[in-house]
């Protein structure tokens, strides 16, 4: 079966299930269950491991196509194909072998626990440390923000290296929920985003010591190499999608029998509403394409001109996209722009895409850019 | 590596105080961040009178003194920097 149905399948459920999701801001555990069923979750697991030996390419696709339907399933589709691209380039065995042959029968569903109170978002840097006894990895860890973490399987959890001697020596390492004693606390009730059930999270346990992804130390090379590349790719596809979907809605309603009659399609002030969104939606993709061939072609992403380039993808993205529904939400006024029922569902795509921005915020990428433009005095682009 | 260029680097390495520095030094690990490497990078051209070239920019040049020293060196005008 191809991946474009596999996508499909997993979009109808999120769509079925969506109002109630954002409604309860509860976590869609029926489009979890269907990419699990469709063995998306191993997207990215080679097929000698069982998995569906897929590309960067494919989550950017599969990201559209799941964002055209759901923001909140979409994202939780990429950060986890996140993980596993770190599993698969660093995870040593014997944790590679297990974990990508459960990761490769959808089995397995991982989380992502990076944040930490008091660091600001800031990777790769952390405060709670790892002891070893030379066996096991003694984890401690509590997380303000955990996408899907009371449904996780497993997570990636970045913490000080044991017998680091700075903040900035951080480590990667897995632990399955059985190996962890998960404790929840606090309230989910966001503007947008609602069924991501981003929660906080406290994680207690210990796991064996090669549940470490790569070396000790070696997160800052992770990250380089595929955390920012694939978040950023993964979460500007999953905007592009939330608004390609909502003016593909829009188009559909204008067209119809009902919107014929009500609005006017010889609108000069609505035609030009109509380009400027899909102006701004083909400039992101433009973008996203560019910088999805950079990472799959690139010999060294640390040079500033590729980190320029994926920061920009990321930063124009969450500008743009949410810039194209304020356009739909002009063109279309009150009732189809407005009002929750509307079948446009604009209404909910502004709320989860003013999320975009503040998501690893635009204002923290442009002054990395800054420093990076500094070291690119030739502007070499890309 | 130059006692210079020990004494140059040490402010930009906060998690560095009363280290050795060595060429296997991890900089990142003892507190170089990107902001301070810009800074770094503006007090080693003018120490040095060099300019190091936009190809060095990267992660591997910024990883330990020694790869840093590395880069300088091969700016020097007859390499008077001693390798070691």
């Amino acid at each position: 079966m191809d991946l474009t149905e596999l996508g499909d399948r997993v979009a109808r459920v999120a769509e079925e299930h969506a109002t109630r999701t954002d409604r309860d801001a509860v976590f869609p555990a029926e489009a979890l269950a269907e990419l699990r069923a469709t063995r998306l979750l191993g997207l990215l697991v080679p097929v000698e491991h069982g998995g569906l030996g897929g590309t960067t390419e494919d989550v950017v696709d599969l990201g559209i196509r799941l964002g055209r339907a759901d923001m909140s399933v979409a994202m939780i589709f990429t950060m986890h194909c996140q993980q596993v691209a770190a599993v698969v380039r660093h995870a040593a065995e014997p944790l590679r072998s297990q974990l990508l042959g459960r990761l490769g029968q959808g089995q397995e569903y991982l989380a992502s626990v990076t944040t930490e109170a008091g660091k600001g978002g800031h990777l790769l840097s952390a405060e709670a440390a790892l002891h070893g006894d030379g066996s096991r990895l003694h984890v401690d860890r509590f997380a303000p923000i955990v996408t899907g973490g009371a449904h996780a399987d497993g997570f990636l959890i970045t913490m000080r290296s044991p017998d680091a001697e700075s903040p900035n020596e951080v480590s990667l390492v897995y632990a399955h929920r059985d190996q962890l004693d998960v404790s929840g606390s606090g309230d989910w009730q966001p503007m947008g985003m609602r069924a991501s059930h981003s929660i906080p999270l406290k994680l207690v346990g210990s796991v064996p010591a090669h549940q470490v992804i790569g070396q000790h130390g070696k997160f800052p090379e992770i990250s380089t190499t595929i955390f920012a590349p694939m978040a950023h790719l993964g979460w500007s596809a999953t905007w592009l999608g939330t608004a390609a979907g909502a003016l593909s809605r829009v188009l559909r309603l204008l067209r119809g029998p009902e919107g014929r009659k009500r609005f006017d399609v010889g609108s000069e002030l609505l035609l030009t509403r109509l380009s400027r969104a899909r102006q701004r939606l083909d400039g992101v993709h433009a973008l996203l394409r560019r910088a999805t061939d950079t990472v799959r072609d690139a010999l060294d992403l640390s040079v500033p001109n590729h980190q320029l380039l994926l920061n920009a993808l990321k930063i124009t993205a969450a500008e743009q996209c949410h810039a194209a529904v304020q356009d739909l939400i002009d063109a279309v006024g009150l009732r189809h722009g407005y009002l929750k029922d509307s079948p446009t569902r604009l209404e909910q795509a502004l709320r989860d895409l003013r999320s975009a921005s503040l998501n690893y915020s635009n204002d923290r990428l442009h002054l990395a850019d800054g420093r990076l433009a500094l070291l690119d005095p030739e502007v070499r682009l890309v | 590596m130059d006692p210079r260029f020990t004494e140059l680097l040490a402010p930009f390495l906060k998690f560095g105080k009363d280290k050795q520095i060595t060429p296997e030094s991890n900089l990142r690990a003892l507190g170089l961040d990107s902001m301070r490497s810009i800074e770094l990078l503006f007090a080693i051209e003018d120490t040095y009178g060099i300019s190091l070239p936009d190809d060095e920019m990267t992660d591997a040049t910024f990883a330990t003194a020694g790869s840093l020293w590395h880069a300088i060196t091969a700016q020097l005008p007859d390499e008077t920097g001693a390798r070691t």
